[in-house]
């Protein structure tokens, strides 16, 4: 094809026909949009929720250069001139830091729901960093001497986020451990254009008074080091981090250990580990946004090969001009393409409009599986702008590669005489060797390990391919069941005429049909195959929630809001409350957050002496014997949650080596439990034990037992106004707050589902179209026969009633199987937790004559237009 | 004109067409009687094609008046235009237009459907027509499985089955070759004699205009000569 061709015909006949048909161009242009918007604005979304997770140098220092944390989660202040005589002379910051969190306390309406917004307030030196250079254009305090002590002489006090607030309130009421502090707002934390602003749930407050507020005299959370700049920066960096290494190993009686006392990590390294620990549900969701682009990718297959179909003569009159068949394919390629850049183009608006909203959704799931985060905005970067146009292009370029083929095979001089040859479908396609063998690829692939990521995440990688075989292999089985279909419903067609019409062309049905049902199954499958996982999640969930709690009142911090919160119950209110006249007795947990082996988890002490108190666990694997609960023989054993063995790749019996503050301890694994509230896994071990380890008697939950004839209700109203700081629930609304919580981590998902249906509706219906077309002659024929516009449209709505029908039968059969990957291969790699399956037939059968009903008034409203088609006039 | 033909069952009214400013049929006026053959003859782009649609209720005229046995079907909506065609009209096409998936019985078969003449019955007319026409030894071939000759001949039976007043040809021996064409001039000629039915034919073929009793010349929409 020599040069100017490709523009010239894309100038005068694709151009030509977007203008002509504008309506039919933008439609193609907001699929593709459609789809390419659902991934990013996952993507976005995780983004967003991801970075909302920011170090204190990010935001007011620029970047330190290196970071020291304890795997028990914090520091003794000691460390800090121990620290400082081994840098010796070298010219390094030290910025101690301590890291606590707060919520908002709750309104009176919502003591009964989780999920309010999470604060962190950073403890920092705020004298000591006066001599930061990078802070001399920041300033905390107003200007002179006088005002600068002033702030300090008037107490607590905090800064705020410019984006929490533009000018500061005067005061902020924050629930910090089991009370509510309202503490005064100095000013905003200052910002730099050229550092990122601190996040709206980002509090600033001087270390000293912090630790005195959170209880934490003392204690820090961790260290950050600047090295001063000048010459030789790198190499005093590596200096700096060497002696950090070399000190972590000696232990303060100065002799060396063989655990590191805490870890040096590189700037950023806390983002990186959130990533990581967020990793596989964020791919989890982005493997499901594609959902709805592979969807579209059979819609935007059917679109451009309708649009073939239409223009069948004009390309054969241009291939009987001398154009040649690679020149009609790349024409028709760059027409994919040009469609695909601004489907690309459109769907990264629709997506960062979208992941505004999704944003929320996403975030309100870490918070509750992961770590405290809170609604960011989500941003464009240049990375996904290039991801999004390629995305776009890309599906648009796989969808047209089949009609650009079809296109340049148009014989000229078959077409131009009219005999127009009805599109094939692709020879694979027509293959039912190839459906079972896919399937069968399926079945091997579902048998292999996850991938391993970093931070302790698992991909199963397989098992998704595992899925999308098996859906491109039921799409290619499903038209296979148009035929005995036909053929079973063949005495309708003697009474019907119109019945009679669709049939025929069901015994024999074409690539247009099988795509469509392909399409369609992809859709159903999917959408089934995740709700078969949510129905069997939530029966496991009760059935979980049920055995679990067993208490009359649960009793935890007003600031726990999320996974990641140490807010604690101090132990003279604990005791106050064990000990209250209405209550029988209770069980403690205190829950600590530990790094094991680089890896972030939970290590909980529990009163498992006790047979009336002790957590009934579901069991995994059960102890052996009962060491576990024996207070003479369990000081070394531990249970472990399900999610932790897969984490960890750990069972009974395997030997973990425990960082605490009294040092390294090794204990035994007893016994495996089911935990659906935690998905970083857990240790279990007897309170005592914890208490000793950690030096405190503060506790994390409380489960009270009342007396017989002891209303919850009213002595949980009565303990919510002696302590307003402490979250309060009765049996029966923890039960269903933690179902509402749940049913809300999977809205996302619903939504994501709901866009794939649609999609595939609408390929159902340029189906049609696509074959109304085709047939343009037997519809004049027809209507020569005396067929009324309804009883044409009726024979549509059969066709495109039985490809549905054989679309939600496959669709449903595909969703056992697929339920059956997602419950046993996908979650259970993915979170390491064991599901037992439920069928929720209602909700299934619902969907298919959802599906089967949409189809036939799809088809009847095509059918319509398809009778209105103008006749031939051609002389 | 003979005198049984003297009855009009189909007359045509100064009817004209537009598509968009060019007139494509400018005031034309005739009659046609039960049995009789009119031929409409013209060079390409002479509005025969037009004409024909306007005449089987398929499209409509801007003005004027046709009315097929009394019935003004320039008035009818598109559900009365439906029932008129499925009882009145038969129609042959220059390319056949048989259902791709059905086979040659019940393409022949469908209008009997549509007038929901009871199974026993239309098998019977179907056998019949099949025999009068041939092909009796083809009834489960699928159109792809037949000749263009043979094509033909199970159109003009699918025209014929409902026992039409009228029957509107267009070109239809315009895909055969020349014996092929000369058999369906005879069998048409021969069935609308036996069934006394009237036949509108377009064509270009003086052949074909010759096996009507009448020929109307159209150029550029209106009639030049009339025989």
């Amino acid at each position: 094809m020599n040069a100017p061709l490709l523009p010239f015909l894309l100038r005068h006949f694709t151009l030509r026909h977007w203008r002509l048909a504008p309506k039919q161009s933008a439609l193609l242009v907001l699929i593709l949009a459609l789809g390419v918007a659902v991934f990013v604005a996952v993507r976005l979304a995780n983004r967003a929720a991801v970075s909302s997770f920011s170090n204190f140098t990010d935001t007011l220092t620029g970047q330190s250069d290196w970071m020291i944390q304890s795997p028990t989660g914090s520091f003794p202040e000691s460390v800090l001139p121990e620290l400082r005589a081994g840098l010796g002379a070298r010219a390094v910051h030290i910025i101690p830091l301590l890291e606590v969190s707060g919520a908002t306390p709750p309104a009176a309406d919502e003591t009964t729901k989780l999920g309010r917004t999470t604060y962190t307030l950073l403890g920092v030196d705020l004298l000591g960093i006066r001599n930061l250079a990078r802070l001399q254009d920041r300033e905390f305090f107003p200007k002179g001497n006088d005002a600068f002590w002033d702030t300090f002489n008037r107490g607590p006090q905090v800064w705020v986020s410019p984006d929490y607030a533009s000018t500061p309130p005067t005061e902020v009421a924050l629930v910090i451990d089991d009370s509510i502090r309202v503490l005064p707002v100095a000013g905003l934390i200052p910002t730099a254009p050229d550092a990122p602003r601190a996040p709206a749930t980002l509090m600033i407050a001087d270390l000293e008074q912090l630790q005195k507020i959170a209880g934490k005299v003392g204690r820090i959370s961790r260290v950050e080091f600047i090295v001063e700049a000048g010459p030789n920066l790198a190499q005093r960096r590596s200096e700096v981090r060497d002696v950090l290494q070399a000190l972590a190993l000696v232990s303060p009686n100065s002799s060396t250990s063989a655990e590191a006392r805490w870890s040096v990590a590189a700037p950023g390294a806390r983002r990186e580990a959130a990533e990581a620990m967020t990793r596989a549900f964020s791919l989890n969701l982005t493997v499901l946004s594609l959902i709805a682009l592979l969807t579209g990718l059979y819609l935007i297959f059917q679109a451009l090969d309708g649009a073939v179909v239409r223009r069948r003569p004009e390309i054969a009159i241009l291939r009987s001009l001398g154009v040649e068949e690679r020149a009609i394919q790349r024409l028709w390629l760059a027409e994919s393409a040009l469609l695909g850049l601004l489907g690309g183009a459109l769907g990264l608006l629709l997506g960062w409009a979208g992941a505004q909203l999704a944003v929320r959704g996403v975030a309100q799931t870490i918070n509750a599986l992961y770590y405290a985060t809170t609604v960011a905005s989500a941003q464009l970067t240049v990375e996904e702008v290039g991801l999004g146009l390629g995305l776009g292009v890309l599906a648009a370029l796989v969808a047209g590669f089949w009609p650009a083929r079809e296109a340049a095979r148009t014989p000229p001089a078959q077409v131009l005489q009219r005999g127009v040859r009805p599109f094939a479908g692709a020879r694979i396609g027509r293959s039912i060797g190839l459906g079972l063998g896919l399937i069968a690829a399926g079945i091997v692939c579902a048998q292999l390990p996850p991938v391993a990521l970093a931070g302790g995440g698992r991909f199963p990688l397989a098992g998704y391919v595992a899925a999308f075989l098996w859906v491109f292999g039921g799409g290619i089985a499903a038209a296979f069941l148009l035929p005995p279909m036909a053929r079973l419903a063949r005495g309708f067609g003697e009474r019907f005429v119109n019945v009679k019409i669709a049939l025929s062309h069901l015994r024999q049905p074409s690539g247009r049909h099988r795509l469509a049902a392909a399409a369609l199954v992809c859709a159903i499958g999917m959408t089934a195959g995740m709700t078969i996982l949510v129905a069997s999640f939530e029966q496991t969930m009760q059935g979980w929630v049920k055995r679990a709690l067993q208490a009359d009142l649960y009793i935890s911090s007003a600031g726990a809001q999320s996974a990641s919160a140490q807010n604690q119950i101090s132990a003279a209110t604990a005791q106050a409350l064990i000990e209250h006249p209405s209550v029988a007795r209770a069980g403690r947990l205190i829950v600590h957050f530990i790094d094991l082996d680089g890896i972030s988890t939970t290590l909980s002490g529990a009163d498992l002496e006790d047979p009336a108190t002790r957590p009934d666990l579901p069991w995994i694997v059960a102890p052996r014997d009962g060491a576990i609960f024996d207070p003479a023989r369990n000081a070394n054993l531990v249970l472990v949650s399900e999610s932790f063995t897969a984490r960890f790749a750990v069972g009974v019996g395997a030997t973990l080596r425990l960082p605490t503050p009294a040092g390294v301890r090794p204990v035994v694994v007893a016994g495996v439990f089911a935990d659906y509230g935690n998905e970083r896994g857990s240790i279990l071990i007897t309170r005592r034990q914890v208490q000793v380890w950690f030096g405190e008697d503060a506790v994390t939950n409380l489960a009270l037992y009342v007396k017989p004839g002891v209303d919850s209700d009213a002595l949980r109203a009565e303990l919510l106004q002696r302590y307003p700081g402490l979250s309060i629930f009765t049996n029966a609304k923890l039960r269903d707050e933690v179902l509402r919580v749940f049913r809300q981590t999977f809205s996302i998902t619903y939504a994501l589902e709901v866009i794939g249906i649609a999609v595939a509706m609408t390929g159902l219906a340029l189906t049609l179209i696509s074959v109304l077309l085709d047939r343009r002659d037997e519809l004049t024929t027809l209507r020569a026969l005396g067929f009324r516009r309804q009883q044409i449209a009726l024979a549509a709505s059969v066709e495109g009633l039985a490809v549905s029908t054989c679309a939600v039968v496959t669709g449903l059969g595909l969703s056992l199987a697929l339920g059956w990957l997602l419950i046993f291969v996908i979650n259970k790699q993915s979170f390491g937790w064991t599901l037992s399956a439920a069928l929720p037939v209602w909700p299934l059968l619902g969907l298919g004559a959802a599906v089967m009903a949409t189809g036939w008034i799809v088809s009847y409203a095509v059918g319509l237009w398809g009778a209105d088609l103008p006749a031939d006039r051609e002389e | 004109m003979p005198p049984a033909l003297a009855t009009p069952v189909f007359s045509v009214s100064a009817v004209s067409k537009n598509y968009g400013e060019r007139r494509v049929i400018d005031s034309v006026s005739f009659t046609v009687a039960a049995g009789q053959r009119l031929a409409l003859t013209g060079p390409s782009g002479s509005g025969k094609t037009t004409l024909l649609n306007c005449l089987g209720g398929v499209d409509r005229p801007d003005s004027g008046e046709i009315t097929l046995n009394g019935l003004r079907i320039d008035q009818l909506d598109s559900d009365g235009l439906a029932r008129l065609r499925r009882q009145h009209v038969g129609t042959v096409f220059q390319f056949f237009h048989l259902l791709p998936t059905l086979t040659a019985e019940e393409n022949i078969a469908l209008p009997l459907h549509l007038l929901g003449v009871a199974a026993p019955a239309r098998r019977l007319r179907v056998q019949e027509s099949l025999e009068r026409i041939g092909l009796a030894h083809r009834a489960a071939a699928l159109p792809s499985q037949l000749s263009g000759g043979e094509q033909q001949r199970i159109a003009i039976a699918r025209a014929l089955i409902h026992r039409p007043n009228l029957i509107l040809a267009d070109e239809p021996t315009g895909n055969l070759d020349s014996v092929n064409g000369a058999n369906i001039l005879a069998l048409l000629r021969e069935l609308t004699d036996e069934t006394h039915t009237a036949l509108i034919l377009v064509t270009h073929s003086e052949e074909a205009a010759a096996i009507c009793q009448n020929r109307i010349h159209l150029r550029d929409g209106r009639i030049v000569d009339r025989t």
